[in-house]
C-alpha cells in the first residue's frame, strides 16, 4: 500500500531530485558529455523510473501518471517542445513492465531490460526531432556518435546507482 | 501479436502518434511565432526553475571549488602576463572615458537620444542544461522581470554565445551558436580592416568541429586580413551595435567561387558557461 509506506514521499522528491540532476550534470561537464562530434545524454529521471519499477514489489506506485507528469515538466523546462516525453516516459514503463513480468527480477536481467529501455527512449527522441527538422543527423550518425556514449553513460550509471537505490527503497518502504 | 494490435488498442495508439505529432508541431510554431510562451508554460516554468535552483546550487558550487583548486595552480603564470596588460588597459579605459563622454555630449547637441550602440548589460547565472543531442541550450536564472526579451544576444566572457529563444517571468532559455536550429546564429556582424574599410553580413554556420564561425555569401571586394575584428553591426533587430564577435582567422572563395567566405575564431567560450550577460538594446 502506497498509503502507508514512506516512498508516498521520498519518490516524488527522488524523482525531482533526478530530474535536476540531469541537467546539473549536463551543465557542470558540458565539456566531456557534449565533445564534439559525440554527446552523452543524460536519462537519470528514467533511470528513477525503472528502477521504481523494479523495487515497488507490492507497493503499486501510480508510474504511469507520474512517468505522465515528469514528462510534462521535462518538455516544458528543458527542451521546450511539447509532446515528445510526455508520451516517450509512460512508454517506457509500460515497456519495462511487460518485460519484467515475463523475466526473472535479477540484477543482470534488469540490466538488459535498462539496456532496451534507453534504446528505446534515445531512438523515439531522435525519431520526434527528426520529424520536427531540430536534428540532420542521419540514423547511422545518431547511431555512433548519440546513442553510443548515450548508452555508455546510462549503463555506467545504473550499475553505480543499482544497489544503493534498492537499498533507499526497501528502507522507505 | 494479432492479441497486441487488438482494435481497441490499435485506435488509442494511433490517436497517441497523431496528438503527440500535432503537439510538437504546436509548439514549434508558438517558438517560431510568438514572442513570449502562454502564460501556463510561462508560469509552470517559473515554479519548475525556482525549485531548479536549490538543486543547481551545491552542484554548480562543486564546480566551482573543483575550478578555483585548477584555477590556482597556474595563478602565478597568468599574474606575470596579466601585470602586463594591466598597464595598457588603464590607458585604454581612459580613453574609452573620454570618447563616451565626448559621444554623449554630441549626440545631445544632435539631438540623438539613443543609438544602435546604447545596450544595458544584465548578468545571469546559468542554472542547467537540456540534456539533448539536438539541442545546445542552456537556462539562465533571468528572465522578463529583468527587461529581456526573446531573440537578445547572449554574452560569455569575451564574445557572443548564443541568444535568448524562450522568456519566462524568472528564467528564459538561451539557445548557443553551436545549435544546429539555423536561426540560432544568425547574427548581422560587420568585419572591419585595417585601413578602416567595413563589410557586412551575417553568420550563417557555425563549424563545430573546429568551433569557428563562418560568414559566407560576402561580395564585397575589400580585403580582409587574418587578425581583423568583427563585431555585431546592429542592422536588422534587437541586436546592439559593437558585441565584440572574435577575429578572422581566413578569407577566402567559397565553394562554388562566386562569393567569400569569411571563418571567424569566436572571442566567446561556449566550453565553460557559468555566468552569462544579456545585452539588453535600450531603445
Amino acid at each position: 500500500m502506497l498509503r502507508l509506506s514512506k516512498l508516498r514521499y521520498g519518490f516524488p522528491i527522488g524523482l525531482l531530485l533526478f530530474f535536476f540532476l540531469d541537467g546539473s550534470i549536463s551543465q557542470v561537464f558540458s565539456n566531456q558529455m557534449f565533445n564534439y562530434p559525440y554527446t552523452m545524454v543524460s536519462y537519470l529521471v528514467v533511470l528513477w523510473l525503472v528502477l521504481a519499477n523494479f523495487f515497488e514489489n507490492q507497493i503499486s506506485i501510480p508510474l504511469v501518471p507520474w512517468a505522465i507528469a515528469i514528462g510534462v515538466i521535462f518538455d516544458l523546462y528543458y527542451t521546450g517542445i511539447f509532446g515528445v516525453f510526455i508520451f516517450i516516459f509512460p512508454l517506457v514503463i509500460l515497456l519495462t513492465r511487460a518485460l519484467s513480468r515475463a523475466l526473472p527480477n535479477t540484477f543482470l536481467v534488469n540490466f538488459l531490460i535498462y539496456f532496451i529501455d534507453i534504446t528505446m527512449v534515445s531512438g523515439l527522441s531522435y525519431l520526434a526531432n527528426s520529424t520536427i527538422h531540430l536534428t540532420s543527423l542521419t540514423s547511422s550518425e545518431f547511431l555512433i556518435y548519440s546513442l553510443a556514449p548515450t548508452l555508455a553513460y546510462n549503463l555506467a550509471m545504473f550499475v553505480i546507482l543499482y544497489f544503493p537505490i534498492q537499498a533507499l527503497f526497501n528502507r522507505l518502504r | 501479436m494479432r492479441r497486441f494490435f487488438s482494435n481497441r488498442r490499435l485506435v488509442i495508439i494511433i490517436v497517441c502518434i497523431i496528438v503527440c505529432i500535432a503537439l510538437m508541431n504546436l509548439s514549434v510554431v508558438i517558438r517560431n511565432k510568438r514572442s513570449t510562451p502562454p502564460l501556463i508554460q510561462q508560469f509552470g516554468n517559473d515554479i519548475v526553475g525556482f525549485t531548479d535552483r536549490i538543486v543547481a546550487l551545491p552542484v554548480n558550487g562543486l564546480q566551482g571549488t573543483s575550478e578555483a583548486i585548477s584555477g590556482l595552480l597556474n595563478t602565478y603564470q597568468e599574474n606575470q602576463k596579466l601585470k602586463g596588460q594591466v598597464e595598457t588597459l588603464t590607458q585604454t579605459q581612459v580613453r574609452d572615458e573620454t570618447l563616451s563622454k565626448e559621444n554623449k555630449q554630441l549626440k545631445k547637441e544632435l539631438k540623438l537620444n539613443s543609438s544602435l550602440t546604447d545596450y544595458s548589460a544584465v548578468t545571469a547565472a546559468v542554472i542547467s542544461r537540456t540534456p539533448s543531442s539536438w539541442q545546445n541550450q542552456v537556462i539562465i536564472n533571468k528572465g522578463q522581470a529583468s527587461g529581456i526579451k526573446k531573440n537578445m544576444p547572449v554574452l560569455s566572457g569575451a564574445g557572443l554565445v548564443g541568444r535568448i529563444s524562450e522568456v519566462n517571468k524568472t528564467n528564459s532559455k538561451v539557445e548557443l551558436i553551436s545549435d544546429s536550429n539555423d536561426s540560432s546564429n544568425r547574427f548581422a556582424i560587420q568585419v572591419t580592416n585595417k585601413s578602416g574599410q567595413t563589410v557586412n553580413g551575417v553568420i550563417n554556420e557555425y563549424d563545430k568541429a573546429t568551433n569557428r564561425i563562418v560568414m559566407g555569401n560576402v561580395t564585397s571586394k575589400k580585403k580582409l586580413e587574418k587578425g581583423d575584428k568583427v563585431i555585431t553591426s546592429g542592422l536588422g533587430g534587437v541586436t546592439p551595435k559593437g558585441l565584440y564577435v572574435g577575429k578572422v582567422i581566413s578569407a577566402g572563395n567559397d565553394d562554388y567561387g562566386l562569393a567569400s567566405k569569411v571563418v571567424i575564431k569566436p572571442a566567446g567560450d561556449l566550453s565553460n558557461l557559468s555566468v552569462v550577460t544579456v545585452a539588453v538594446s535600450t531603445n
